[in-house]
């Protein structure tokens, strides 16, 4: 009977008792979802426009703001760091394009895949090589990102909402519909869908497959940067932000592999789920550490029903 | 132009594989590094400190003794299968000694280092139950254990005495992996005896940087007290947390790990009154520092971030006295032995009769850097006592005496789990000699 309580009744007590803490809870999960919205849609990009799941790109936020801040201890003004860190990420694009991509086309996705893991332990050297593996300070200040806090007093209780969450939030909003412009109104977006939908038709009107795949990888680059900043602005820079990415993989199986729409939805309904079931459930019926397998487990759940995810396209095939 | 090239190639090749006999002439003392990874910040430092002690050694005195010491690394990046592929391989080179440098390691290659008799070495760190020398003759944990690193936590807690803890609650704040599981049969123990409750969170491994969910417990249960068993990423993540759910950084204390400038830096004055039992302090201006110093650091043979203050920093100099407790205990097992070219076993011997006293100490070079101790065949812990530090702001400052532990807690603890690891992993040899 007291189980039945634990997970029927008690959990709803709490957020009626202190719904302050229960608004909280819902904002600290929106923040983390929205990160991983941003990590996912990485992946969906390089996945749309060429069939590779990348491997790479969680070491690519990494690699991205380890370059920001090792460039502001050059000596670099942070605002001048940023568009640097951009050429730096374009130059990249190019390189993997160049010498990863190019060489492998025609070849099985698995090749692609292992290839992106190759870069992954690349970039793992030539990061620890230059940077150096110890924890950095993100430039968050510097940067002209606000670092104090807002206290909310709801319901009689409060709600602390840190500036720089604010601020990765609006960040994300405003670069998510950036890309949403970007593909669906722009001549170069068009021309990714449509190596998304048949690379066979696209290039047999003349769509560069190299210079779109430079677009992508570059376009994944930003988002790495602007994932980098948000999450190093948390708890520092260092390569433990690679496991982040991890986070986007449920995230992927839950919105689809190929859907804009769907990393953003999978990213927040992850995000605040995971969190809400951590908290009112996890915590006092589990021990806690719920947020490990949770994700994993509701995506499973999803897949049961639409195996293509929420908004994945339904793959047909005539046999 | 093919067969000049087939020839260097060759040649290079060749070289190669030469080169492990010129390095049977050393003392080969590896380490299992992870400079790559989530737990490289925290690893680095370490890694350093250890091998510029080494460094320093074979540059000022050619090495112990007269013989060089080959101390090359391989990287396990905090996991548990590399750990144990890198004990294969340098086992198969002839290593002395294991440093598995990670708890869950040190568990999964301790049954086999019995088997091979190759001494574990995991300072500071490992399976607490490590002290009991009868039952674990291969591996030491010196100077002191994380079982005693908790009972001088909750004795600082009490402020001397653990019996004002009663009615309170300390929430453990751990990664969740073995080592950050280590030390909760303790505190249970502890938790019944003085009367405090013991709430354990556990912070997964993607998690680390993003613990929000672990501080909102925090908030709602409001616990008198929060100790940290974090390493990595997670004590960066959980300062900043602290910071930000205005956790009072007073009531906030973590195992040595967490007295680590870079983390603290973070949230620079924000982080005043974060305090940290540490088993070392750092004294930059001791002879075995400035000797690295000269003959490592300013020689640049040194991987160190000068720039951000590494060698004075906790974790640099924690590295260092590392080394310091290996080299002594391969001192001490040449000087048994009477050749500087010892064995695994005489190496054992070298470990099971370390004397660091204060005079020892200050003879190394080191004194003040640490507490005095020495094992014996029935401990092989140690058991050397801690100081409390604080984070000031800017750095950490020596806030208490040196910490006594509960021994009477801590050593039945010792000795049921010694037994209990020896009856699942029978049969077990067990040393019936060891009487002290």
């Amino acid at each position: 009977m007291d189980i039945l309580n634990t997970i029927f009744v008690q959990p709803f007590a709490d957020m009626a008792a202190a719904p302050d803490f229960l608004l909280q809870v819902i904002w600290e999960g929106l923040v983390g979802g929205v990160l991983y919205a941003l990590i996912a849609l990485g992946f969906v990009l390089i996945y749309k426009s060429s069939r590779i799941f990348n491997f790479a790109q969680g070491i690519m936020v990494v690699f991205a703001a380890l370059t920001l801040v090792g460039l502001y201890e050059m000596g670099i003004p942070a605002l001048l760091a940023v568009p640097l860190t951009l050429a730096v990420m374009f130059a990249l694009a190019v390189v993997v394009e160049r010498v990863v991509l190019r060489p492998l086309v025609n070849q099985p996705d698995i090749i692609l895949f292992m290839a992106t893991i190759g870069i992954t332990l690349f970039l793992v050297g030539l990061g620890e090589t230059i940077f150096g593996g110890e924890n950095k300070v993100m430039i968050t200040a510097e940067l002209g990102i606000p670092t104090g806090s807002i206290m909310l007093e709801p319901f009689g209780g409060f709600v602390s909402i840190e500036e720089r969450d604010l601020t990765a939030v609006v960040g994300a909003g405003v670069l998510v519909a950036s890309l949403l412009v970007f593909l669906n109104r722009t001549k170069i977006g068009r021309a990714i869908r449509a190596l998304g939908d048949d690379h066979q038709a696209a290039l047999s009107i003349g769509i560069s497959l190299s210079t779109i795949w430079v677009i992508v990888w570059f376009i994944a680059g930003i988002i790495a940067l602007v994932t980098g900043i948000a999450w190093g602005a948390r708890a520092g820079v260092s390569f433990a932000l690679e496991v982040i990415a991890y986070k986007a993989l449920p995230v992927l199986m839950l919105g689809g592999l190929e859907s804009v729409t769907g990393a953003i939805v999978g990213g927040l309904a992850i995000g605040v789920l995971e969190k809400l079931f951590e908290v009112y459930w996890g915590q006092p019926l589990l021990g806690g550490n719920t947020e490990a397998w949770f994700a994993y487990v509701l995506a499973l759940i999803v897949l049961l029903f639409r195996p293509q995810g929420l908004f994945g396209e339904r793959i047909i095939e005539r046999v | 132009m093919k067969t000049m090239l087939k020839a260097a190639l060759l040649a290079t090749i060749a070289a190669g594989l030469a080169a492990p006999a010129v390095a049977q002439d050393a003392l080969q003392l590896p380490n299992m590094s992870y400079r790559t990874g989530p737990f490289a910040a925290t690893g680095t430092p370490h890694m350093n400190g250890q091998l510029d002690y080494m460094t320093m050694l074979n540059e000022r005195d050619g090495g112990i003794n007269g013989v060089p010491v080959a101390f090359e690394e391989c990287e396990t990046g905090y996991n548990t299968e590399k750990g144990v592929e890198c004990y294969e391989k340098t086992k198969s080179e002839g290593a002395l000694v294991t440093q598995p440098w990670s708890t869950g390691i040190t568990l999964q290659v301790l049954p086999q280092t019995n088997v091979d008799e190759i001494t574990v070495y995991a300072p500071g760190y490992g399976f607490s139950a490590m002290q009991d020398g009868k039952v674990f003759q291969w591996a030491f944990n010196p100077p002191t254990s994380y079982w005693d690193g908790a009972s001088m936590i909750v004795n600082a807690l009490g402020d001397g005495n653990p019996d004002n803890l009663n009615g309170q609650k300390i929430a453990f704040l751990h990664l969740d992996h073995p080592y950050g599981k280590e030390p909760i049969p303790l505190l249970e123990q502890l938790a019944e005896k003085h009367g405090f409750t013991l709430l354990p969170i556990p912070v997964g491994l993607t998690e680390m940087q993003n613990q929000s969910a672990q501080w909102l417990q925090i908030r709602r249960e409001r616990p008198d007290f929060v100790v940290m068993w974090g390493w990595g990423a997670m004590n960066a993540g959980a300062v900043t947390e602290a910071a930000k759910t205005r956790y009072p950084m007073d009531q906030f204390v973590s195992v040595w790990w967490g007295a680590h400038e870079p983390d603290l830096r973070l949230i620079g004055e924000e982080g005043q009154g974060f305090r940290a039992l540490s088993w070392n302090f750092p004294r930059s201006d001791s002879q075995v520092m400035q000797d690295v110093k000269e003959y490592v650091v300013d020689a640049g043979k040194s991987q160190i971030d000068q720039d951000s203050g590494e060698f004075d920093s906790m974790a640099y100099q924690r590295g260092v006295l590392m080394s310091v407790i290996l080299a002594e205990a391969v001192r001490v097992a040449q000087e048994h032995a009477d050749t500087p070219d010892i064995s695994r076993e005489d190496l054992r011997w070298g470990f099971e009769n370390l004397n660091l006293d204060e005079a020892r100490l200050e003879e190394i070079g080191v004194e003040g850097m640490m507490a005095p101790f020495s094992t014996s065949c029935a401990n092989h812990t140690g058991n050397a006592s801690a100081w409390m530090v604080e984070w000031d702001g800017e750095k950490f400052v020596k806030v208490s005496d040196l910490l006594p532990a509960d021994r009477e807690t801590i050593d039945a603890l010792v000795e049921e789990q010694a037994a209990a690891y020896a009856e699942a992993n029978a049969p077990w040899p067990t040393n019936e000699e060891c009487d002290q």
